[in-house]
């Protein structure tokens, strides 16, 4: 992993905006510990339902790491573009410990056997199953992740904490506006706008 | 300390994956798999070589011999018949001659034709043959040419040579070619890891790492200059993309049109299905027009060859480009430019974006105002300068920096087209940007 | 421990820290990159330093997927029988590639560095030095 330690010369990059290079954004009174007691509650069962670039994956980046603390194990699947199959055999997991939890980016990918073998899988062995989703499915919920203008400008302001402040909060609202409320969207979209005046910035008059 | 060469491409990841994301793959075949491939080479091999021993022991050598070999003598023909024997598809025929001819003193009579002996379907034009002999009686003293065997006089034929019957010999040359590839390529890679396997034979990553392949523009020899750049994609294949799509859209669509005319034209109007067909209906009429704009330009502008006289490219390379666009054009300008794009990929979640933009183009040639005729295409030579301070050509997992010869037309009545012809630049050879 | 108390030095380059400005810390293809590092000593608080591992590599920056090359690596490892002595300079040396060059492009961007990898207990500690590799200038946007 390139270390934080190496400067980006555009705060907007991928490697400072994919998930867990920026810590996910709670509303005021919650947090990934009140999280985890929920899914507690839920009976470890639960889904992060939100649109796209709404921030659930950069969620479970600063979750699982919690469970971690919490003293559980995790597995985690990522699934892409129109995958219908779990990428690994079930049967081949080997020996998990009751604590651990299934974390699953993307469940709605999976075909309707592949989601029956999973919760089948889970329930058999009592582990515990998180869920990412564009549109709530059958789990608990554990948490709503929605977009707004405000939270993408903390998150801007985050993003630019020692960098030369070349984007404004009228960049930030536009941006936001074009991109209809993706924030994964809006931050590509303010990447172009950054990297242009730093260089109509350094180059010669 | 211990010293590792590097060449492993990592992917930075900020979390921990389970290590296959995109399905069960393998990346290297156990043991028995080598097996059974090396067993099914080897048993393509062996047919192979077999079938080709038969056909060279029952076909070539005879023929040979019969063409090279046989001495010439004079017959009479005694007799004719029409030998019959069955075949998959029906009978099959040869018409064989009762000759008598004299070998060293000694008389022979024997039944021949043809060496070897081959039935075929068509009795008619069998029988034409015989009927071009004449049987010898007082009245009729034709003599008729043979070719014996001086080894075995009474091996003989009528006609001689060699026809399409070599031809056979190419069936099991396939299987000879296949099996005896496939068990040198699983022999060469028996115990290598995928990996070793994907370093075998690319010399040019190590002394140019990440850059592209370009083998694909130097396997082309030009007729002008020496490389014939192939187009980027092909319009034939753009314009078959864009048929599928139309018709397999239209093809769905129009299910539910027929439905909602259908149902107008009985006096009971389906209004929810009509306003809500409406949207992909208007889509439809739009991939029909751009499978008429696409078939205007695959039509009606003819092939765009491109040719370069130096590959591979660096920075500050002078070379000649020749252009030629066939077709029967009316052209308001022809453009061409050397162009450079990023690429970059990026995969969250979901969703999977790829962003490429243009960050220099050159105009290394324009044209305007002028005709193209059918049969007779447009011809240019210009100079190809590769900017002294070009970027190489950059090729790694996500992120690409290509390089293309882009062509474009602006032509009267018709869409614009734009052709793109990549190209690969290296390094400067001296190691150091001009 | 952070990632301060790793000094990378290279040979006859300045400034040595911070980021690269015009031809500061600059090579050509094919040129012999050498340097040195060292750890502060007083900075590990008495836990063993286990390992250390120096790479010489580049990474791709901008709007895609990062992309990661590694062009040389040295790994010291008290478990393999290395002694590590962080109050000596530890010193490297390598022959650059042709390729990639440095590049400052608009979507795409790769950048070279010397990496340090001290491995402290549990923790692992971080530190790069960033270099620029040829001499390709940074495009202008061209209007789309």
């Amino acid at each position: 992993m390139t270390p934080d330690t190496a400067p980006s010369e555009n705060p907007f990059s991928t490697r400072r905006i994919r998930p867990g290079a920026v810590t996910f954004l709670f509303p005021e009174g919650q947090s990934c510990r009140g999280l985890i007691e929920r899914l507690r509650r839920n009976g470890w069962q639960g889904e992060i339902v939100g649109p796209h670039g709404s921030g659930k994956s950069s969620l479970l980046a600063c979750f699982v790491p919690e469970l971690h603390r919490a003293g559980h194990e995790t597995v985690r699947v990522e699934l892409h573009d129109g995958q219908r199959r779990l990428p690994l055999k079930l049967r081949k997991l080997g020996r998990l410990s009751p604590s651990t939890v299934m974390v699953v980016d993307g469940y709605e990918q999976l075909g309707p056997w592949g989601r029956f073998r999973l919760k089948f899988f889970c329930r058999r062995r009592r582990l515990g199953l998180v869920i990412t989703s564009h549109v709530p499915i059958d789990f608990p919920k554990l948490f709503d992740t929605v977009s707004n203008a405000e939270t993408a400008q903390l998150l801007v302001d985050r993003l630019l904490e020692g960098y030369e402040r070349l984007i404004d909060e009228r960049d930030v609202l536009q941006a936001y506006a074009r991109q209809e409320g993706n924030l994964r969207e809006m931050l590509f979209d303010l990447y172009d706008v950054y990297e242009s005046r730093r260089r109509r910035q350094s180059s010669p008059a | 300390m211990r010293r590792y060469r590097g060449g492993e491409t990592v992917l930075p990841r900020g979390l921990r994956f389970y290590p296959k994301k995109r399905g069960d793959r393998r990346t290297g075949s156990g043991r028995w798999g080598r097996l059974g491939e090396a067993l099914f080479f080897t048993v393509f091999l062996a047919a192979g070589i077999g079938f080709l021993a038969l056909v060279v022991i029952t076909l070539l050598v005879p023929l040979w011999r019969l063409n090279n070999d046989f001495a010439e003598t004079s017959c009479r023909v005694l007799d004719k018949r029409i030998s019959e024997e069955p075949g998959e598809d029906g009978t099959l025929y040869r018409p064989e001659l009762e000759i008598e001819y004299q070998v060293k003193g000694r008389t022979y009579r024997v039944w021949a034709y043809d060496i070897p002996p081959t039935h075929s379907s068509g009795r008619d034009d069998k029988q034409a043959t015989l009927d071009s002999f004449i049987i010898h009686n007082d009245q009729n003293n034709q003599l008729y040419p043979c070719w014996y065997d001086p080894l075995e006089p009474k091996t003989v034929a009528l006609v001689r040579g060699y026809g399409w019957m070599p031809l056979m010999a190419l069936i099991p040359l396939v299987f000879i070619i296949v099996g005896g590839g496939g068990l040198i390529y699983t022999v060469l890679h028996w115990g290598k890891s995928a990996e070793h396997k994907a370093a075998a034979g690319l010399s040019s990553r190590e002394t140019f790492p990440n850059i592209p392949d370009d083998s694909n523009i130097t396997n082309s020899p030009g007729t002008t200059l020496d490389f014939r750049l192939p187009m980027a994609t092909s319009p034939g294949w753009a314009l078959f993309g864009v048929l599928m799509a139309c018709l397999f859209w239209n093809g769905i669509v129009s299910v539910f049109v027929a439905i909602a005319v259908n149902s107008h034209l009985e006096g009971n109007p389906e209004w929810f299905l009509t306003i809500f067909i409406t949207p992909f209906v208007l889509v439809g009429i739009g991939l029909v027009f751009l499978f008429i704009r696409q078939l205007l330009i695959t039509t009606g502008v003819g092939p765009t060859l491109v040719e370069i006289s130096g590959h591979p490219l660096h920075p500050g390379d002078h070379c000649d480009l020749f252009l030629s666009q066939s077709g029967r054009l009316s052209v308001n300008s022809i453009a061409v430019s050397l162009v450079c794009e990023e690429e970059a990929t990026y995969r969250q979640g979901t969703d999977t974006r790829t962003e490429s933009r243009e960050v220099r183009r050159v105009e290394l040639y324009r044209r305007e105002g002028f005709e193209i005729h059918r049969g007779l295409p447009f011809e240019a030579e210009c100079e190809l300068d590769i900017p002294a301070d070009a970027m190489h050509s950059l090729k790694a997992d996500h992120n690409e920096i290509n390089w293309q010869i882009v062509v474009d037309g602006d032509i009267a009545g018709w869409p614009d087209y734009s052709r793109s012809f990549p190209v690969v630049i290296r390094p400067a050879s001296d190691g150091g940007q001009a | 421990m952070n990632a301060s108390d790793i000094v990378i030095q290279l040979d006859g380059k300045e400034p040595a820290e911070g980021p690269i400005v015009g031809r500061s810390r600059s090579y050509e293809p094919g040129e012999i990159l050498s340097g040195q590092y060292t750890i502060d000593a007083t900075s590990l608080g008495g836990k063993e330093l286990s390992a250390v591992e120096v790479s010489v590599l580049w990474y791709s920056e901008g709007k895609g997927d990062e992309d990661l090359d590694v062009h040389e690596f040295w790994r010291k490892s008290t478990d393999d029988g290395d002694f590590i002595d962080p109050m000596r300079p530890e010193r490297f040396s390598t022959t650059l590639p042709r390729s990639p060059l440095s590049y400052d492009g608009l979507i795409v961007k790769i950048r070279w560095c010397v990496r340090v990898r001290a491995f402290v207990g549990r923790r692992e500690i971080v530190a790069e030095l960033g270099f620029q590799l040829g001499n390709v200038p940074p495009p202008e946007e061209v209007e789309q």
